[in-house]
Protein backbone atom coordinates (compact mmCIF):
# COMPACT_ATOMS: atom_id res chain seq x y z
CA UNK A 1 0.00 0.00 0.00
CA UNK A 2 1.33 3.71 -0.88
CA UNK A 3 1.40 6.33 1.15
CA UNK A 4 -1.13 7.66 -0.82
CA UNK A 5 -3.50 5.16 -0.24
CA UNK A 6 -3.24 4.85 3.44
CA UNK A 7 -5.76 6.57 5.59
CA UNK A 8 -5.26 7.98 9.04
CA UNK A 9 -7.30 4.63 10.33
CA UNK A 10 -5.25 2.24 7.86
CA UNK A 11 -3.83 -0.68 10.30
CA UNK A 12 -6.60 0.03 13.64
CA UNK A 13 -7.55 -4.13 12.51
CA UNK A 14 -4.20 -5.57 11.55
CA UNK A 15 -1.55 -3.86 13.45
CA UNK A 16 0.13 -5.25 16.67
CA UNK A 17 0.09 -1.85 18.13
CA UNK A 18 -3.52 -1.06 16.98
CA UNK A 19 -4.35 -4.68 19.03
CA UNK A 20 -2.00 -3.65 21.55
CA UNK A 21 -4.74 -0.63 22.28
CA UNK A 22 -7.58 -2.77 21.96
CA UNK A 23 -6.74 -5.35 24.66
CA UNK A 24 -5.22 -2.86 26.92
CA UNK A 25 -7.87 -0.20 27.07
CA UNK A 26 -10.29 -3.17 26.75
CA UNK A 27 -9.51 -4.51 29.78
CA UNK A 28 -8.92 -1.09 31.28
CA UNK A 29 -12.46 -0.18 30.20
CA UNK A 30 -13.43 -3.29 32.39
CA UNK A 31 -11.71 -2.56 35.03
CA UNK A 32 -13.20 0.94 35.48
CA UNK A 33 -16.46 -1.26 36.19
CA UNK A 34 -15.65 -1.99 39.89
CA UNK A 35 -16.33 2.24 40.40
CA UNK A 36 -19.90 0.88 40.08
CA UNK A 37 -20.06 -2.01 42.30
CA UNK A 38 -19.14 -4.79 39.33
CA UNK A 39 -15.94 -6.47 39.21
CA UNK A 40 -15.58 -8.34 36.29
CA UNK A 41 -11.92 -9.17 36.37
CA UNK A 42 -11.27 -10.86 40.17
CA UNK A 43 -10.25 -14.04 38.30
CA UNK A 44 -6.65 -13.22 36.97
CA UNK A 45 -4.65 -15.49 38.90
CA UNK A 46 -1.38 -14.18 40.69
CA UNK A 47 1.10 -15.97 42.30
CA UNK A 48 2.94 -15.85 45.61
CA UNK A 49 5.91 -16.82 47.09
CA UNK A 50 5.97 -20.37 48.30
CA UNK A 51 7.41 -23.33 50.02
CA UNK A 52 6.60 -27.07 50.22
CA UNK A 53 5.67 -26.97 53.74
CA UNK A 54 6.19 -24.36 56.28
CA UNK A 55 9.31 -24.62 59.12
CA UNK A 56 8.16 -24.97 62.54
CA UNK A 57 6.45 -21.63 63.94
CA UNK A 58 6.24 -19.66 60.52
CA UNK A 59 2.80 -18.39 59.55
CA UNK A 60 1.75 -18.53 56.09
CA UNK A 61 2.33 -15.00 55.49
CA UNK A 62 4.27 -13.57 53.11
CA UNK A 63 5.29 -17.07 52.36
CA UNK A 64 2.47 -19.87 51.96
CA UNK A 65 2.65 -23.22 51.23
CA UNK A 66 2.45 -24.96 47.76
CA UNK A 67 -1.15 -25.33 47.72
CA UNK A 68 -1.80 -21.68 47.98
CA UNK A 69 1.31 -20.82 45.79
CA UNK A 70 -1.66 -18.78 43.14
CA UNK A 71 -4.94 -16.94 43.97
CA UNK A 72 -7.26 -15.18 41.60
CA UNK A 73 -6.96 -11.66 42.92
CA UNK A 74 -10.79 -11.18 43.10
CA UNK A 75 -10.75 -13.77 46.01
CA UNK A 76 -8.52 -10.80 48.09
CA UNK A 77 -9.96 -7.38 46.58
CA UNK A 78 -13.00 -7.82 45.38
CA UNK A 79 -15.27 -5.70 47.21
CA UNK A 80 -18.77 -7.50 45.23
CA UNK A 81 -17.62 -11.21 44.61
CA UNK A 82 -15.43 -12.05 46.76
CA UNK A 83 -17.06 -15.58 47.27
CA UNK A 84 -17.11 -16.16 43.71
CA UNK A 85 -13.25 -15.55 42.73
CA UNK A 86 -12.85 -17.49 46.26
CA UNK A 87 -14.50 -20.47 45.10
CA UNK A 88 -12.45 -20.72 41.84
CA UNK A 89 -9.70 -21.43 43.46
CA UNK A 90 -6.08 -21.33 42.14
CA UNK A 91 -6.48 -23.97 39.32
CA UNK A 92 -10.11 -22.89 38.00
CA UNK A 93 -8.28 -19.41 38.15
CA UNK A 94 -5.79 -20.30 36.14
CA UNK A 95 -8.24 -22.38 33.57
CA UNK A 96 -10.36 -18.79 34.17
CA UNK A 97 -7.16 -16.56 33.20
CA UNK A 98 -6.34 -18.94 29.74
CA UNK A 99 -10.13 -19.06 28.96
CA UNK A 100 -10.11 -15.25 28.42
CA UNK A 101 -7.14 -14.49 27.32
CA UNK A 102 -7.09 -17.01 24.73
CA UNK A 103 -10.17 -15.52 22.95
CA UNK A 104 -9.34 -12.18 23.47
CA UNK A 105 -6.14 -12.45 21.45
CA UNK A 106 -7.28 -14.71 19.34
CA UNK A 107 -9.78 -11.93 18.25
CA UNK A 108 -6.58 -9.82 17.21
CA UNK A 109 -4.76 -12.68 15.86
CA UNK A 110 -7.86 -13.39 13.33
CA UNK A 111 -7.64 -10.11 12.32
CA UNK A 112 -3.99 -9.28 12.38
CA UNK A 113 -4.39 -12.62 9.63
CA UNK A 114 -2.58 -15.29 11.48
CA UNK A 115 -2.28 -18.60 11.49
CA UNK A 116 -5.26 -18.95 13.90
CA UNK A 117 -5.04 -22.80 14.78
CA UNK A 118 -1.12 -22.34 14.98
CA UNK A 119 -1.73 -19.24 17.28
CA UNK A 120 -3.93 -21.08 19.60
CA UNK A 121 -1.46 -24.23 20.06
CA UNK A 122 1.50 -21.87 20.35
CA UNK A 123 -0.45 -19.59 22.66
CA UNK A 124 -1.62 -22.62 24.94
CA UNK A 125 1.84 -23.60 25.34
CA UNK A 126 3.06 -20.44 25.92
CA UNK A 127 0.64 -19.54 28.29
CA UNK A 128 0.94 -22.95 30.46
CA UNK A 129 4.78 -22.84 30.76
CA UNK A 130 4.47 -19.48 31.47
CA UNK A 131 2.53 -20.13 34.13
CA UNK A 132 4.98 -22.99 35.06
CA UNK A 133 7.94 -20.63 35.07
CA UNK A 134 6.05 -17.84 37.18
CA UNK A 135 5.42 -20.83 39.87
CA UNK A 136 8.88 -21.87 40.06
CA UNK A 137 10.31 -18.28 40.07
CA UNK A 138 7.88 -18.01 42.71
CA UNK A 139 9.70 -20.97 45.13
CA UNK A 140 10.87 -19.21 48.07
CA UNK A 141 14.42 -19.81 47.69
CA UNK A 142 14.46 -17.98 44.34
CA UNK A 143 12.31 -14.90 45.40
CA UNK A 144 11.92 -14.28 49.04
CA UNK A 145 14.03 -11.37 50.46
CA UNK A 146 15.21 -11.45 54.46
CA UNK A 147 12.11 -9.23 55.30
CA UNK A 148 9.47 -11.91 53.83
CA UNK A 149 11.29 -14.47 55.90
CA UNK A 150 11.15 -11.92 58.66
CA UNK A 151 7.49 -11.46 58.36
CA UNK A 152 6.34 -15.08 57.87
CA UNK A 153 8.66 -16.07 61.21
CA UNK A 154 11.02 -18.41 58.92
CA UNK A 155 14.10 -19.33 60.51
CA UNK A 156 17.11 -17.68 59.02
CA UNK A 157 18.01 -19.42 55.67
CA UNK A 158 19.82 -18.80 52.67
CA UNK A 159 17.32 -17.63 49.31
CA UNK A 160 18.46 -15.47 46.23
CA UNK A 161 15.90 -12.35 47.60
CA UNK A 162 15.23 -12.28 43.59
CA UNK A 163 11.85 -11.65 44.71
CA UNK A 164 9.29 -11.23 41.51
CA UNK A 165 12.44 -10.25 39.19
CA UNK A 166 13.20 -14.56 39.10
CA UNK A 167 10.38 -15.65 37.22
CA UNK A 168 10.83 -12.82 34.84
CA UNK A 169 14.60 -14.25 34.47
CA UNK A 170 13.37 -17.89 34.28
CA UNK A 171 10.72 -17.09 32.10
CA UNK A 172 13.59 -15.90 29.96
CA UNK A 173 16.54 -18.60 30.46
CA UNK A 174 13.24 -20.94 29.19
CA UNK A 175 12.60 -18.79 26.32
CA UNK A 176 16.02 -18.91 25.45
CA UNK A 177 16.60 -22.38 25.66
CA UNK A 178 13.70 -23.25 23.27
CA UNK A 179 14.68 -20.21 21.12
CA UNK A 180 18.39 -22.28 21.05
CA UNK A 181 18.10 -25.51 21.25
CA UNK A 182 14.67 -26.71 20.04
CA UNK A 183 14.80 -24.58 17.33
CA UNK A 184 12.11 -26.02 15.02
CA UNK A 185 10.06 -26.02 18.52
CA UNK A 186 10.61 -22.64 18.78
CA UNK A 187 9.79 -22.15 14.81
CA UNK A 188 6.45 -23.63 15.75
CA UNK A 189 6.25 -21.33 18.70
CA UNK A 190 6.72 -17.93 16.55
CA UNK A 191 3.08 -17.57 15.60
CA UNK A 192 2.29 -17.34 18.97
CA UNK A 193 5.43 -15.73 20.59
CA UNK A 194 4.86 -11.74 20.42
CA UNK A 195 7.30 -10.32 22.74
CA UNK A 196 5.89 -6.58 21.01
CA UNK A 197 2.37 -6.87 21.27
CA UNK A 198 2.44 -8.50 24.79
CA UNK A 199 5.30 -5.54 25.92
CA UNK A 200 2.63 -3.01 24.28
CA UNK A 201 -0.13 -4.71 25.61
CA UNK A 202 0.98 -4.48 29.02
CA UNK A 203 2.57 -0.92 28.50
CA UNK A 204 -1.50 0.18 28.37
CA UNK A 205 -2.04 -2.20 31.62
CA UNK A 206 0.99 0.22 32.92
CA UNK A 207 -0.42 2.83 32.30
CA UNK A 208 -3.36 2.00 34.85
CA UNK A 209 -0.42 1.66 37.31
CA UNK A 210 0.97 5.01 36.81
CA UNK A 211 -2.27 6.34 37.31
CA UNK A 212 -3.23 4.14 40.07
CA UNK A 213 -0.42 5.04 42.19
CA UNK A 214 -1.31 7.94 43.78
CA UNK A 215 -4.91 6.10 44.66
CA UNK A 216 -2.50 3.30 46.38
CA UNK A 217 -0.72 5.67 48.13
CA UNK A 218 -3.80 7.50 49.25
CA UNK A 219 -4.59 4.85 51.33
CA UNK A 220 -1.94 5.04 53.26
CA UNK A 221 -1.82 8.72 53.56
CA UNK A 222 -3.53 12.08 51.46
CA UNK A 223 -0.04 13.25 51.75
CA UNK A 224 1.67 10.50 49.98
CA UNK A 225 -1.29 10.50 47.49
CA UNK A 226 -0.09 13.28 46.56
CA UNK A 227 3.79 12.91 46.38
CA UNK A 228 3.16 10.12 44.28
CA UNK A 229 1.20 11.92 41.77
CA UNK A 230 3.59 14.59 41.71
CA UNK A 231 6.59 12.66 41.07
CA UNK A 232 4.62 10.51 38.34
CA UNK A 233 4.57 13.84 36.92
CA UNK A 234 7.75 14.85 37.17
CA UNK A 235 8.76 11.78 35.86
CA UNK A 236 7.15 12.38 32.68
CA UNK A 237 8.87 16.04 32.27
CA UNK A 238 12.24 14.95 32.88
CA UNK A 239 12.29 12.09 31.04
CA UNK A 240 10.74 13.93 28.06
CA UNK A 241 14.05 16.36 28.24
CA UNK A 242 16.48 13.25 28.75
CA UNK A 243 15.31 11.89 25.74
CA UNK A 244 15.12 14.55 23.70
CA UNK A 245 19.26 15.51 24.42
CA UNK A 246 19.56 12.03 24.66
CA UNK A 247 18.53 10.88 21.23
CA UNK A 248 20.13 14.07 19.33
CA UNK A 249 23.38 12.72 20.53
CA UNK A 250 22.83 9.11 20.18
CA UNK A 251 21.96 9.55 16.57
CA UNK A 252 24.96 11.61 15.21
CA UNK A 253 27.38 9.09 17.77
CA UNK A 254 26.30 5.72 16.13
CA UNK A 255 26.18 7.79 12.91
CA UNK A 256 29.28 8.83 12.71
CA UNK A 257 30.88 5.42 14.72
CA UNK A 258 29.25 3.54 11.68
CA UNK A 259 30.59 5.82 8.75
CA UNK A 260 34.04 6.91 9.94
CA UNK A 261 34.81 3.97 11.88
CA UNK A 262 33.57 1.02 10.75
CA UNK A 263 33.03 2.61 7.07
CA UNK A 264 29.64 1.57 6.66
CA UNK A 265 27.21 2.99 3.76
CA UNK A 266 25.15 5.93 3.94
CA UNK A 267 21.67 3.64 4.73
CA UNK A 268 23.17 0.96 6.51
CA UNK A 269 24.42 3.52 9.18
CA UNK A 270 21.44 5.57 9.04
CA UNK A 271 19.33 2.45 9.96
CA UNK A 272 21.86 1.19 12.58
CA UNK A 273 22.19 4.44 14.07
CA UNK A 274 18.03 4.42 14.35
CA UNK A 275 17.96 0.94 16.38
CA UNK A 276 20.66 1.48 18.05
CA UNK A 277 19.62 4.69 19.37
CA UNK A 278 15.83 4.83 19.69
CA UNK A 279 13.11 1.94 19.80
CA UNK A 280 15.10 -0.68 18.17
CA UNK A 281 13.14 -2.67 15.93
CA UNK A 282 10.62 0.13 15.11
CA UNK A 283 12.84 2.43 14.71
CA UNK A 284 14.99 0.73 12.43
CA UNK A 285 12.30 -0.07 10.18
CA UNK A 286 10.88 3.22 9.94
CA UNK A 287 14.32 4.88 9.07
CA UNK A 288 14.67 1.72 6.60
CA UNK A 289 11.71 2.84 4.87
CA UNK A 290 13.03 6.48 5.11
CA UNK A 291 15.93 6.07 3.76
CA UNK A 292 15.52 3.26 1.44
CA UNK A 293 17.47 1.27 2.60
CA UNK A 294 17.03 -2.08 1.18
CA UNK A 295 14.94 -4.44 3.42
CA UNK A 296 17.67 -6.82 4.43
CA UNK A 297 19.49 -3.89 6.40
CA UNK A 298 16.12 -3.61 8.62
CA UNK A 299 15.92 -7.16 9.21
CA UNK A 300 19.59 -7.69 10.39
CA UNK A 301 19.66 -4.60 12.52
CA UNK A 302 16.51 -6.01 14.15
CA UNK A 303 17.62 -9.31 14.38
CA UNK A 304 20.56 -7.61 16.39
CA UNK A 305 18.47 -5.10 18.39
CA UNK A 306 16.77 -8.18 20.02
CA UNK A 307 19.60 -9.98 20.73
CA UNK A 308 21.32 -7.08 22.48
CA UNK A 309 19.05 -6.03 24.34
CA UNK A 310 18.37 -9.44 25.75
CA UNK A 311 22.14 -9.07 27.28
CA UNK A 312 21.45 -5.70 28.29
CA UNK A 313 18.47 -7.14 30.09
CA UNK A 314 20.78 -10.00 32.06
CA UNK A 315 23.58 -7.24 32.88
CA UNK A 316 22.22 -4.02 33.55
CA UNK A 317 19.36 -4.27 36.27
CA UNK A 318 22.13 -6.10 38.24
CA UNK A 319 24.54 -3.22 37.57
CA UNK A 320 22.59 -0.52 38.34
CA UNK A 321 21.38 -1.98 41.27
CA UNK A 322 24.35 -3.22 42.49
CA UNK A 323 27.27 -1.22 41.42
CA UNK A 324 26.19 2.40 40.43
CA UNK A 325 24.03 4.40 40.80
CA UNK A 326 22.37 1.84 43.23
CA UNK A 327 19.17 2.44 45.95
CA UNK A 328 20.71 6.33 46.46
CA UNK A 329 19.55 7.22 42.91
CA UNK A 330 16.87 4.69 41.39
CA UNK A 331 15.08 6.88 38.94
CA UNK A 332 18.78 7.37 37.95
CA UNK A 333 18.87 4.29 37.34
CA UNK A 334 15.54 3.53 35.86
CA UNK A 335 15.88 6.63 33.16
CA UNK A 336 19.00 5.39 31.84
CA UNK A 337 17.74 1.82 31.05
CA UNK A 338 14.79 3.49 29.25
CA UNK A 339 17.36 5.17 27.25
CA UNK A 340 19.50 2.59 27.13
CA UNK A 341 17.35 -0.74 26.21
CA UNK A 342 16.28 -1.01 22.50
CA UNK A 343 13.29 -2.88 22.58
CA UNK A 344 9.88 -1.81 24.16
CA UNK A 345 10.26 -5.79 25.32
CA UNK A 346 13.25 -5.94 26.72
CA UNK A 347 13.25 -2.45 28.20
CA UNK A 348 9.95 -2.38 30.26
CA UNK A 349 11.19 -5.69 31.48
CA UNK A 350 14.30 -4.64 32.47
CA UNK A 351 12.54 -1.45 34.20
CA UNK A 352 10.59 -4.15 35.98
CA UNK A 353 13.63 -6.73 37.07
CA UNK A 354 15.53 -3.15 38.42
CA UNK A 355 12.05 -2.18 40.27
CA UNK A 356 12.00 -5.68 41.89
CA UNK A 357 16.02 -5.42 42.85
CA UNK A 358 16.23 -2.44 43.82
CA UNK A 359 13.14 -2.53 45.82
CA UNK A 360 14.49 -6.07 47.41
CA UNK A 361 17.66 -4.27 48.29
CA UNK A 362 16.51 -1.11 50.02
CA UNK A 363 14.11 -3.35 51.83
CA UNK A 364 16.87 -5.50 52.92
CA UNK A 365 19.23 -2.38 53.52
CA UNK A 366 16.73 -0.89 55.92
CA UNK A 367 15.61 -3.84 57.73
CA UNK A 368 11.97 -3.07 56.30
CA UNK A 369 12.07 -0.04 57.22
CA UNK A 370 11.38 1.69 53.62
CA UNK A 371 9.24 0.45 51.50
CA UNK A 372 9.29 1.28 47.84
CA UNK A 373 5.94 1.01 45.85
CA UNK A 374 5.85 -1.42 43.17
CA UNK A 375 6.21 0.39 39.68
CA UNK A 376 7.57 3.52 40.47
CA UNK A 377 11.56 2.64 38.84
CA UNK A 378 9.40 0.57 36.29
CA UNK A 379 7.44 3.39 35.32
CA UNK A 380 10.61 5.58 35.47
CA UNK A 381 12.42 2.91 32.80
CA UNK A 382 9.38 3.28 30.65
CA UNK A 383 8.92 6.73 30.80
CA UNK A 384 11.75 7.63 28.58
CA UNK A 385 11.07 4.46 26.12
CA UNK A 386 7.57 5.89 25.30
CA UNK A 387 9.09 9.22 24.43
CA UNK A 388 11.58 7.21 22.10
CA UNK A 389 9.16 5.89 21.13
CA UNK A 390 7.06 9.13 19.91
CA UNK A 391 10.32 10.58 18.59
CA UNK A 392 10.27 7.72 16.00
CA UNK A 393 7.54 9.20 13.83
CA UNK A 394 9.23 12.61 13.76
CA UNK A 395 12.45 11.39 13.10
CA UNK A 396 11.42 9.22 10.31
CA UNK A 397 9.85 12.04 8.94
CA UNK A 398 13.16 14.32 9.07
CA UNK A 399 15.35 11.94 7.53
CA UNK A 400 13.04 10.74 4.51
CA UNK A 401 13.23 14.06 3.50
CA UNK A 402 16.99 14.77 4.15
CA UNK A 403 17.43 11.63 2.12
CA UNK A 404 14.84 12.90 0.05
CA UNK A 405 15.83 16.12 -0.92
CA UNK A 406 19.40 16.63 -0.06
CA UNK A 407 21.30 13.04 -0.19
CA UNK A 408 19.75 10.96 -3.14
CA UNK A 409 17.68 14.38 -4.11
CA UNK A 410 15.10 12.18 -5.75
CA UNK A 411 12.92 14.86 -8.00
CA UNK A 412 9.14 15.43 -8.14
CA UNK A 413 9.08 13.05 -4.76
CA UNK A 414 7.17 14.42 -1.66
CA UNK A 415 6.97 13.30 1.61
CA UNK A 416 3.58 13.33 3.44
CA UNK A 417 3.46 14.81 7.20
CA UNK A 418 0.46 12.25 7.22
CA UNK A 419 3.90 10.08 8.05
CA UNK A 420 4.23 11.38 11.11
CA UNK A 421 0.82 9.35 12.36
CA UNK A 422 1.90 6.41 10.54
CA UNK A 423 4.87 5.87 12.25
CA UNK A 424 3.65 6.94 15.29
CA UNK A 425 3.71 3.98 18.39
CA UNK A 426 -0.33 3.74 18.99
CA UNK A 427 0.14 1.63 21.98
CA UNK A 428 1.53 5.27 23.62
CA UNK A 429 -2.45 6.35 23.34
CA UNK A 430 -3.54 3.58 25.46
CA UNK A 431 -0.76 4.09 28.00
CA UNK A 432 -1.67 8.05 28.19
CA UNK A 433 -5.48 7.21 27.92
CA UNK A 434 -5.40 4.36 30.96
CA UNK A 435 -2.90 7.06 32.96
CA UNK A 436 -5.04 9.96 32.88
CA UNK A 437 -8.41 8.97 33.15
CA UNK A 438 -7.10 7.20 36.88
CA UNK A 439 -5.61 10.18 37.61
CA UNK A 440 -8.78 12.08 36.86
CA UNK A 441 -10.96 9.93 39.16
CA UNK A 442 -8.09 11.14 41.74
CA UNK A 443 -8.16 14.08 41.88
CA UNK A 444 -11.91 14.30 40.28
CA UNK A 445 -14.51 11.71 42.15
CA UNK A 446 -11.35 10.69 44.83
CA UNK A 447 -11.08 13.91 45.77
CA UNK A 448 -7.53 13.47 45.75
CA UNK A 449 -7.24 11.25 48.31
CA UNK A 450 -9.46 13.36 50.74
CA UNK A 451 -11.94 11.13 53.45
CA UNK A 452 -14.67 12.01 51.33
CA UNK A 453 -13.37 10.63 48.31
CA UNK A 454 -12.17 7.21 49.55
CA UNK A 455 -14.93 5.06 49.01
CA UNK A 456 -14.79 5.78 45.28
CA UNK A 457 -11.00 5.18 45.20
CA UNK A 458 -11.49 1.80 47.23
CA UNK A 459 -13.80 1.19 44.58
CA UNK A 460 -11.49 1.97 41.43
CA UNK A 461 -8.88 0.06 43.04
CA UNK A 462 -10.42 -3.29 43.19
CA UNK A 463 -10.34 -3.01 39.63
CA UNK A 464 -7.16 -1.59 38.40
CA UNK A 465 -5.32 -3.99 40.99
CA UNK A 466 -6.78 -6.72 38.49
CA UNK A 467 -5.34 -4.72 35.70
CA UNK A 468 -1.78 -3.19 36.99
CA UNK A 469 -1.22 -5.97 39.10
CA UNK A 470 -2.30 -9.34 37.59
CA UNK A 471 -2.86 -8.59 33.59
CA UNK A 472 0.47 -5.90 33.50
CA UNK A 473 2.56 -8.93 35.42
CA UNK A 474 1.55 -11.92 33.18
CA UNK A 475 2.36 -10.24 30.04
CA UNK A 476 5.25 -8.98 31.34
CA UNK A 477 5.93 -12.74 31.98
CA UNK A 478 4.67 -13.81 28.57
CA UNK A 479 7.09 -11.09 26.96
CA UNK A 480 10.22 -12.66 28.82
CA UNK A 481 9.13 -16.06 27.74
CA UNK A 482 8.31 -15.25 23.91
CA UNK A 483 11.86 -12.85 23.93
CA UNK A 484 13.77 -15.77 24.54
CA UNK A 485 12.12 -18.38 21.90
CA UNK A 486 12.22 -15.71 19.10
CA UNK A 487 15.70 -15.33 20.38
CA UNK A 488 18.44 -16.94 18.56
CA UNK A 489 22.29 -16.53 19.47
CA UNK A 490 23.31 -18.19 16.51
CA UNK A 491 22.71 -15.54 14.67
CA UNK A 492 25.73 -13.46 15.97
CA UNK A 493 28.10 -16.45 14.52
CA UNK A 494 26.40 -15.54 10.77
CA UNK A 495 29.52 -14.05 9.00
CA UNK A 496 27.67 -11.17 7.41
CA UNK A 497 26.53 -10.04 11.32
CA UNK A 498 30.27 -9.55 11.83
CA UNK A 499 30.78 -6.04 11.21
CA UNK A 500 27.82 -5.03 12.88
CA UNK A 501 27.79 -7.16 15.61
CA UNK A 502 31.10 -4.97 16.15
CA UNK A 503 29.81 -1.57 16.08
CA UNK A 504 26.77 -2.74 18.05
CA UNK A 505 28.93 -3.15 20.80
CA UNK A 506 31.02 -0.26 20.57
CA UNK A 507 28.39 1.90 19.94
CA UNK A 508 26.07 0.66 22.86
CA UNK A 509 28.90 -0.08 25.40
CA UNK A 510 31.44 2.83 24.66
CA UNK A 511 28.85 4.95 23.56
CA UNK A 512 24.70 5.03 24.23
CA UNK A 513 24.64 3.29 27.88
CA UNK A 514 27.49 6.02 29.42
CA UNK A 515 25.58 9.26 27.58
CA UNK A 516 22.13 7.41 28.58
CA UNK A 517 23.66 7.17 32.36
CA UNK A 518 24.96 10.69 32.76
CA UNK A 519 21.65 12.10 31.15
CA UNK A 520 19.78 10.12 33.01
CA UNK A 521 21.75 11.74 36.22
CA UNK A 522 21.68 15.39 34.96
CA UNK A 523 17.74 15.43 34.67
CA UNK A 524 16.60 12.54 37.61
CA UNK A 525 19.17 13.28 40.16
CA UNK A 526 18.29 13.46 43.60
CA UNK A 527 14.60 12.34 42.60
CA UNK A 528 13.48 9.83 45.92
CA UNK A 529 10.99 7.42 45.96
CA UNK A 530 8.51 8.29 48.91
CA UNK A 531 8.14 4.99 51.07
CA UNK A 532 5.16 3.19 52.10
CA UNK A 533 7.22 1.38 54.97
CA UNK A 534 7.15 2.87 58.60
CA UNK A 535 10.27 5.02 57.69
CA UNK A 536 8.10 7.26 55.50
CA UNK B 1 11.66 -16.39 2.71
CA UNK B 2 10.95 -14.76 -0.98
CA UNK B 3 11.63 -10.91 -1.52
CA UNK B 4 8.10 -9.60 -1.52
CA UNK B 5 7.48 -11.98 2.05
CA UNK B 6 11.07 -10.67 3.51
CA UNK B 7 9.34 -6.99 2.26
CA UNK B 8 6.10 -7.45 4.22
CA UNK B 9 8.20 -8.94 7.13
CA UNK B 10 10.56 -5.79 6.96
CA UNK B 11 7.99 -3.59 7.06
CA UNK B 12 5.38 -5.44 10.08
CA UNK B 13 7.40 -4.09 12.75
CA UNK B 14 7.06 -7.44 14.56
CA UNK B 15 9.91 -9.17 16.08
CA UNK B 16 10.90 -12.32 14.17
CA UNK B 17 13.38 -14.60 13.87
CA UNK B 18 13.33 -15.56 10.33
CA UNK B 19 16.61 -16.47 8.91
CA UNK B 20 18.24 -13.41 7.12
CA UNK B 21 19.96 -13.88 3.30
CA UNK B 22 24.04 -13.28 3.28
CA UNK B 23 23.60 -9.96 0.71
CA UNK B 24 26.34 -7.36 1.48
CA UNK B 25 25.24 -4.01 2.58
CA UNK B 26 28.05 -3.44 4.67
CA UNK B 27 30.55 -2.94 2.05
CA UNK B 28 31.09 0.01 -0.32
CA UNK B 29 30.18 3.01 1.61
CA UNK B 30 29.74 6.40 -0.35
CA UNK B 31 32.59 9.29 0.76
CA UNK B 32 31.73 11.51 3.55
CA UNK B 33 29.43 14.45 2.60
CA UNK B 34 29.11 17.54 3.53
CA UNK B 35 25.40 17.23 4.25
CA UNK B 36 26.59 14.21 6.57
CA UNK B 37 28.59 16.94 8.18
CA UNK B 38 25.79 19.14 8.57
CA UNK B 39 23.46 16.16 9.66
CA UNK B 40 25.31 15.22 12.28
CA UNK B 41 26.82 18.75 13.34
CA UNK B 42 22.81 20.37 13.56
CA UNK B 43 21.96 17.05 15.70
CA UNK B 44 24.43 17.92 18.52
CA UNK B 45 23.59 21.54 18.47
CA UNK B 46 20.11 20.78 18.94
CA UNK B 47 21.03 18.59 21.61
CA UNK B 48 23.46 21.38 23.44
CA UNK B 49 20.56 23.85 23.17
CA UNK B 50 17.73 21.07 24.45
CA UNK B 51 19.88 20.13 27.23
CA UNK B 52 20.90 23.93 28.35
CA UNK B 53 16.80 24.53 27.90
CA UNK B 54 16.37 21.54 29.84
CA UNK B 55 18.09 22.27 32.96
CA UNK B 56 17.08 25.45 33.14
CA UNK B 57 13.15 24.21 32.75
CA UNK B 58 12.93 21.23 34.61
CA UNK B 59 12.76 21.45 37.84
CA UNK B 60 14.23 17.95 38.89
CA UNK B 61 17.78 18.65 36.67
CA UNK B 62 21.06 19.19 38.65
CA UNK B 63 20.59 22.75 38.69
CA UNK B 64 17.46 23.31 41.12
Amino acid sequence: MTNQERKWYTGMLTQEDWWAVWLGLGFFLLGLLSIGGIDVLGWITYPKKWVFSLPEGAVAKKIVTVNHAFYPLGAKYSQTAKDFYKGLGPIGGILMTYLVFTVATSIGAYFMRWDLKKYITGWTIIFFLTYLTWFVGHHAFFSASVVDLKKSHFPEMFTLSLGGGASFILALIVGLVIGNFFKPFAQYLSTAAKPEWFIKTAIVFLGVKVGYLPIKAAATSQKLGHAVAGLTFDLFVAGAAATIVAYMIFWPGVYLISRKIFKLPRATAAVLGSGISICGVSAAVATGGAVRAKPVVSIMVSALVVVWAVIELVILPGFFTHVWPGTGDPLVAGSAMGMSVKTDGADAAAGELLDEFMRAKISAETDGKVVWPEGIITTSAVMTKVWIDMFIGLWAFVLAMIWVYKIDKRPGERVPFSEVWHRFPKFVIGYFVAWFVYLAIFFGPGHAGAADGMAVLKAAKVGAINVEKGMRKLFFMLTFMSLGIITDFAKLKEAQFGKMVWVYFVALFCFIIPVAVLIAYLFHHGMMIPTLGAAG
Amino acid sequence: MGAEEKRKECHSGSLTGDALEAEDVLANAEEWSPVETKLVVWSFAIAVIALIVGLIVVPTSVLH
